[in-house]
C-alpha cells in the first residue's frame, strides 16, 4: 500500500485499509513515512515542562541569540521577549541593520544622547535643580526626580543618558513591580521608553522579596509573549505546555488532566476554530436569559403524552409507559432517525426571509439561533450525565471483578467505550457552533449530513453503553468503531488548522 | 507623619515664586500633600469665564506614582466623568517621575482647551460630542455658566 492512497481524503474514510494499518501497528505496511497528521486531524505534539525545565529551554535561546551577537544575555532576552523567541529572525535582522533592531525593541534611543539629565532640559519649567548650581561642587550634582544632591558616582542611565540617583531607580522599580509590571520597565524620564532590562534591573533592587516577584514576572512575561509556550489552565497547576507548532489542537496536561486549545487557551473545540468559538461563547453568555426555558429536564412522550425524565445522556429516548421510541430534541420517531438522512441536527432556513418583516427575521434569528443552542446545550448535558454512567460502569466492573466474574481486562472495553463516548459526544457538540456560522452552501449540506451520520452513531453507541452488559461485546466494539470513523471524517473534512 | 521629601518643598516653592499663568495651586495648611487648585477656564473654550476647582494630592511614593487629581465643580467635558475624574494619559500609564505639578496642571489646563471625544470617560458626553459639537459646546457653556461662575 503506497501512502498516496492515504492522501485522497473522500474514498479514504470508505476504504478501511489505511485505518486498519493506523490501529495495527504491528503490520509490516511503511507506516513511518504516512504523516500522521493526515491519518488523525487531531494529531498533535506537544510535552508538558516544569518550570526548570521551561526556564533551561529559554536560557538555551539566550545563551545562543547572546554568543552569535555578542551582546549581554539580558539585552538578547529583551530583543527574545520582543520578537516572540524567533533567534533566527532576530540574528539575521541584526546582521541586516543592529542599530534599527535595537531602537524598535527599545533598547536603544534613536536619536544618540545628548549630555542631559532625565528631566527635559529645553524646558524652562521643569529645571527644579537649576536654581541649587551655587550649592554645587565638582562631585555633586542634583537628581531630576528627587532633586537631591548625590555624587555623580551614584548616578546610572540606560542607553538613552538619562541620568538619575540611584535610590529613585530603586524606587521607581519597586513601585513599578508591586504594580506587576516587570518587562515593561522603562527610563523615568519624560516620554523615553527605553527598556531597563534584568541585569540594570537586578543591580538596583535589593529587597529580596520585590526581586523574587520581578523576577517571576518576567518569567511569566517571557512564556507569554513564546509562542510554543502555554500556562496549563488547569487551577493551581504548574506545568507548561510546550508545542513546536502552536495549532488550536487540543493539548491535554499530564499532571491535572485538564485538556484545552493550545492556540486559544479555551476548552478545546474542534471542528469549531478559535475565533468562531469565543464568538458563539460570548453570544451564548449574552442570550442566556432567552435560552433558559430550554434547560427542562423533563418531555412529554409525544404517543402516550405520559411525562418523561432524561436521566442519561442518550437522546435515543424509550417510554417507560408505551414503550414508543423517539428522539429526545426533535421529538420524531427513531426509526426515522436511523441511517437514513437524520433531519434532527439541521437546522431548515426560510428561504424566502429577505423578503419578510423585519419582525419576522429577527424571529427566525432566534429560532435558529435556539435551535442550535438547544443541541448544544443537550449535548453539553448529556456529557454530564454520561459522566454518571462512567461511574456507574467503574463500580459494576469493580463488582463483578470482586465477585471473580472477569478480570480487570476482560472488562475494559465497557470503560474504553464509555470514553470514546464522550470524546465523540464533545466532538459533536463544537459542531454545532461550526454550523450556525456556516453560510447556506454545498458545503454546509455537507456538513450536516456528516453531523447528522456522527448524531446517529453517537446515540447508538450511547444506547449500547447505557445496556452494556446486555449488550454483546463484539456488537459495541463495532459501534465504537463507527463512531469513531464517523468523527474523524468529518473533523480530516473541516478541522482547518 | 513622615518629613517632607526635598523634591515636594521645591516643587511647592516654585508653584507659588512662579505660577503658571491661569492656575493657582495652594497646598493645604495641615497637609503639604494636597493642593487646592483653582484653573480659569482657557480663553476660547467652552470654559472661559469659569473658575474650576481641583484637588491634588500626592501619594506617598510621589514622583514615583503620578498625584491624584479630580475635578470639585462640576463641567461638561468627554474626558471627565461626573465624580471629576480626569482621563489623562499622564496621570495614568504614561507617567514618569520626571513630570511634575506643574506640567500636570498644564495638560489639565491643555485638556480644556482640546477635548478628545475618541478617549472618553464619560460616555454619552463623549458621543454628543461626536455627534453633535455644537449642542455639546451649549451644554459645556451653560454648566460652566452654572457651576464654574461666582454667585
Ligand atoms: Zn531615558
Ligand atoms: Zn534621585
Ligand atoms: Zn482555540
Amino acid at each position: 500500500m503506497s501512502s498516496e492512497e492515504c492522501d485522497s481524503d473522500m474514498e479514504y474514510s470508505d476504504n478501511d485499509c489505511c485505518y486498519a494499518d493506523y490501529y495495527n501497528t504491528g503490520n509490516d505496511c511503511d507506516i513511518d513515512q504516512i504523516d500522521p497528521s493526515k491519518i488523525d486531524p487531531e494529531f498533535f505534539i506537544f510535552e508538558c515542562l516544569s518550570v526548570e525545565e521551561v526556564e533551561r529551554l529559554l536560557n538555551e535561546n539566550v545563551e545562543l541569540l547572546s554568543s552569535s551577537l555578542q551582546i549581554t544575555p539580558s539585552l538578547a532576552k529583551v530583543l527574545l521577549h520582543t520578537h516572540g523567541w524567533a533567534v533566527q529572525d532576530l540574528i539575521s535582522k541584526y546582521r541586516s541593520d543592529a542599530s534599527l533592531l535595537l531602537v524598535q525593541s527599545r533598547i536603544k534611543p534613536p536619536h544618540p544622547p545628548s549630555n542631559s539629565d532625565g528631566s527635559s532640559s529645553h524646558s524652562s519649567q521643569s529645571s527644579l535643580s537649576s536654581k541649587d548650581s551655587l550649592e554645587e561642587d565638582e562631585n555633586q550634582k542634583p537628581c531630576p526626580v528627587c532633586v537631591m544632591l548625590c555624587n555623580v558616582e551614584i548616578f546610572s542611565s540606560l542607553a538613552c543618558g538619562h541620568k538619575f540617583c540611584k535610590d529613585c531607580w530603586t524606587m521607581h522599580f519597586e513601585v513599578q513591580i508591586i504594580q506587576g509590571i516587570s518587562t515593561g520597565m522603562s527610563c523615568m524620564a519624560q516620554q523615553c521608553d527605553i527598556l531597563a532590562p534584568e541585569d540594570f534591573v537586578l543591580t538596583l533592587l535589593n529587597k529580596p522579596n520585590l526581586r523574587d516577584k520581578y523576577q517571576q514576572f518576567v518569567f511569566h512575561d517571557y512564556v507569554k509573549s513564546h509562542p510554543q509556550l502555554r500556562f496549563c489552565p488547569g487551577p493551581n497547576c504548574q506545568v507548561l505546555i510546550h508545542a513546536k507548532e502552536p495549532r488550536a489542537k487540543r493539548a491535554v496536561c499530564t499532571n491535572c488532566k485538564t485538556s484545552f486549545c493550545f492556540k486559544c487557551g479555551m476548552n478545546y473545540h474542534a471542528p469549531t476554530d478559535c475565533s468562531t468559538i469565543k464568538k458563539w461563547l460570548t453570544k451564548c453568555a449574552d442570550d442566556s436569559e432567552t435560552a433558559n426555558y430550554i434547560s427542562a429536564h423533563t418531555k412529554d412522550c409525544p404517543r402516550c403524552h405520559i411525562c418523561i425524565e432524561k436521566n442519561g445522556g442518550c437522546n435515543h429516548m424509550q417510554c417507560y409507559s408505551c414503550k414508543h421510541e423517539f428522539c429526545w430534541m426533535c421529538l420524531g420517531d427513531w426509526k426515522a432517525h436511523g441511517s437514513e438522512y437524520y433531519e434532527c441536527s439541521r437546522y431548515k432556513e426560510n428561504p424566502n426571509i429577505a423578503h419578510e418583516s423585519v419582525h419576522a427575521q429577527a424571529r427566525e434569528a432566534l429560532k435558529k439561533y435556539l435551535h442550535y443552542y438547544e443541541r448544544w446545550e443537550n449535548h453539553s448535558k448529556s456529557l454530564k450525565l454520561e459522566e454518571q454512567t462512567l461511574l456507574t460502569i467503574k463500580t459494576r466492573i469493580n463488582q463483578k471483578v470482586m465477585n471473580a466474574s472477569g478480570t480487570w481486562i476482560d472488562w475494559q472495553y465497557l470503560l474504553d467505550a464509555a470514553m470514546l463516548l464522550a470524546k465523540c459526544r464533545y466532538s459533536l457538540q463544537y459542531t454545532y457552533p461550526y454550523a450556525y456560522y456556516m453560510e447556506p452552501s454545498s458545503r454546509k449540506e455537507l456538513f450536516e449530513y456528516q453531523q447528522a451520520q456522527l448524531e446517529a452513531e453517537i446515540e447508538n453507541l450511547s444506547w449500547k453503553v447505557e445496556r452494556a452488559e446486555t449488550t454483546d461485546r463484539g456488537d459495541l466494539e463495532n459501534q465504537m468503531d463507527i463512531a469513531e470513523k464517523r468523527r474523524t471524517t468529518l473533523l480530516k473534512d473541516f478541522l482547518e488548522v | 507623619m513622615a518629613s517632607l521629601p526635598r523634591r515636594i518643598i521645591k516643587e511647592t516653592q516654585r508653584l507659588l515664586q512662579e505660577p503658571v499663568p491661569g492656575i493657582s495651586a495652594v497646598p493645604d495648611e495641615n497637609n503639604a500633600r494636597y493642593f487646592h487648585v483653582i484653573v480659569t477656564g482657557p480663553e476660547g473654550s467652552p470654559f472661559e469665564g469659569g473658575l474650576f476647582k481641583l484637588e491634588l494630592f500626592l501619594p506617598e511614593d510621589y514622583p514615583m506614582s503620578a498625584p491624584k487629581v479630580r475635578f470639585i465643580t462640576k463641567i461638561y467635558h468627554p474626558n471627565i466623568d461626573r465624580l471629576g475624574r480626569i482621563c489623562l494619559d499622564i496621570l495614568k500609564d504614561k507617567w514618569s517621575p520626571a513630570l511634575q505639578i506643574r506640567t500636570v496642571l498644564l495638560s489639565i489646563q491643555a485638556l480644556l482647551s482640546a477635548p478628545n471625544p475618541d478617549d472618553p470617560l464619560a460616555n454619552d458626553v463623549a458621543e454628543l460630542w461626536r455627534v453633535n459639537e455644537a449642542e455639546a459646546i451649549r451644554n459645556a457653556k451653560e454648566w460652566t455658566r452654572k457651576y464654574a461662575m461666582e454667585d
